[in-house]
């Protein structure tokens, strides 16, 4: 447990050493619904110190101001999508039977991704191990992919067992949709909000690029141009 | 139908058939953001509860016909508990839709967007409809239960197929 220096733990910082030891007295406790106000309180605090980690992690692959950057836009990526889409696993466990609670459900999703940053911010070494090695660009994105796909799916089990224990009617349905909009939302919040990792030799690192399409749009986009279909009139031409 | 004396919704009922009504004038109001035109939150609406109205008494009617229909206060109240249900599910969604509408200058990604809110909420809502209209033991008799299952089903398609082309043709229409 990590105490103070008069041996009292302080709340926040046990709170988050409950979440990492003990996630079921955590489960518990929200469920209770006594402290909802504090446990998001920590939750949030959590969530945007470790992404601020995190971002400048990812940032300093480039250097410069990139790290200040990133350090900023990462936290807002992922608070602002619990904010958007955590009201989803309410509304549509609601719509089935299931009786849901907006603060008890806000409350769950943020301690699941403030789990998920937290582990998150424990890779943040081997970030910095691909810098030292000097990793090429490609596999910088693959590893940080990797890493963010473990701590989505150990937030998701979080979610998960929680919204399971309840064995409310339409608790499956619920914690799909969730996932499915939180998709959506973050992939949408991220693309807006990009560039997180920019290759060395760039020369000037835009805090954000210009609003163009949506995700949706750039995946189909490189789907077309990967068979060899162009819309934009300056199409790039195949070299000879 | 189900007998069960629990409040359906963690809101009043009221409140969510408020919602109801409420959610796809918001859903209209992404596609006349886009559009500049206002007409079609009056417009989404009108589908929803128009649909709905006109198509309900079928269902009431087709399954008398096979032989199990709960009574017909019965199929009203699930009616409005179903309709509950798909507003109290579009409030969930609507903000999450506006957000990637908003946020994309495609005008494909506003309609996929509103579109998909108004979709999930509308499944959501016959799933709700279907477990409401269940009896609370289910259906002893095998044939009765196929038979109410395939009317269900053929309604739920027919109402689905009537709404989401009204909706197509007004998104289309109102967005290109």
């Amino acid at each position: 447990m990590i105490a103070a220096l008069d041996g009292a733990p302080r709340p926040a910082l046990g709170m988050i050493d409950l979440l990492l030891r003990d996630r079921e007295a955590m489960l518990a406790r929200i469920r209770k619904g006594s402290d909802v106000a504090a446990i998001m309180r920590t939750m949030i605090a959590t969530i945007a110190v470790c992404m601020a980690i995190v971002g400048a992690a990812l940032g300093s692959y480039r250097g410069g101001a990139q790290i200040g950057y990133a350090a900023i836009k990462l936290p807002i990526v992922l608070l602002g999508t619990a904010a958007l889409s955590a009201p989803a696993l309410s509304a549509i466990g609601a719509a089935l039977g299931r009786p849901s609670r907006l603060s008890a459900d806000l409350a769950l999703v943020m301690a699941a991704l403030a789990f998920g940053a937290l582990l998150l911010a424990a890779c943040t070494p081997l970030i910095m191990v691909g810098r030292a090695l000097e990793l090429d660009y490609h596999r910088m994105i693959l590893a940080t992919v990797a890493m963010f796909s473990i701590a989505g799916l150990a937030a998701l089990r979080m979610v998960w067992r929680a919204v399971a224990l309840e064995a409310a009617p339409g608790w499956r349905t619920a914690v799909a949709g969730l996932c499915v909009v939180f998709a959506l939302v973050g992939g949408q919040l991220s693309w807006a909000l990009r560039p997180y990792l920019v290759r060395p030799r760039t020369p000037e690192a835009p805090f954000l690029r210009d609003v163009e399409g949506s995700l949706f749009d750039a995946v189909t986009g490189a789907f077309r141009s990967a068979r060899g279909i162009y819309w934009r009139d300056e199409a790039p031409l195949r070299e000879r | 139908m189900s007998v069960a004396t629990r409040e359906p919704f963690p809101i009043p009922r009221g409140l969510a058939i408020a919602l109801a009504a409420a959610g796809p004038v918001a859903a209209g109001a992404i596609l006349a953001v886009r559009a500049r035109d206002a007409s079609p939150m009056l417009a989404a609406p009108v589908i929803v509860f128009g649909v709905v109205a006109a198509t309900g008494p079928a269902l009431y009617i087709a399954s008398a016909a096979v032989g199990h229909a709960p009574p017909l206060a019965a199929v009203v109240r699930a009616f409005g508990v179903a309709l509950g249900a798909f507003g109290v599910a579009l409030a969930g969604l609507i903000l999450p839709a506006a957000f990637i509408a908003v946020s994309s200058v495609s005008a494909g990604t506003t309609i996929a967007a509103s579109s998909g809110a108004i979709a999930i909420a509308g499944y959501l809502g016959l799933r709700r409809l279907a477990t409401e209209l269940r009896p609370p033991g289910g259906v002893s008799d095998g044939v009765a239960a196929l038979a109410s299952s395939a009317v269900f089903l053929v309604w739920a398609g027919a109402t689905v197929a009537i709404a989401g082309r009204l909706w197509w043709d007004l998104a289309v229409e109102v967005v290109s």
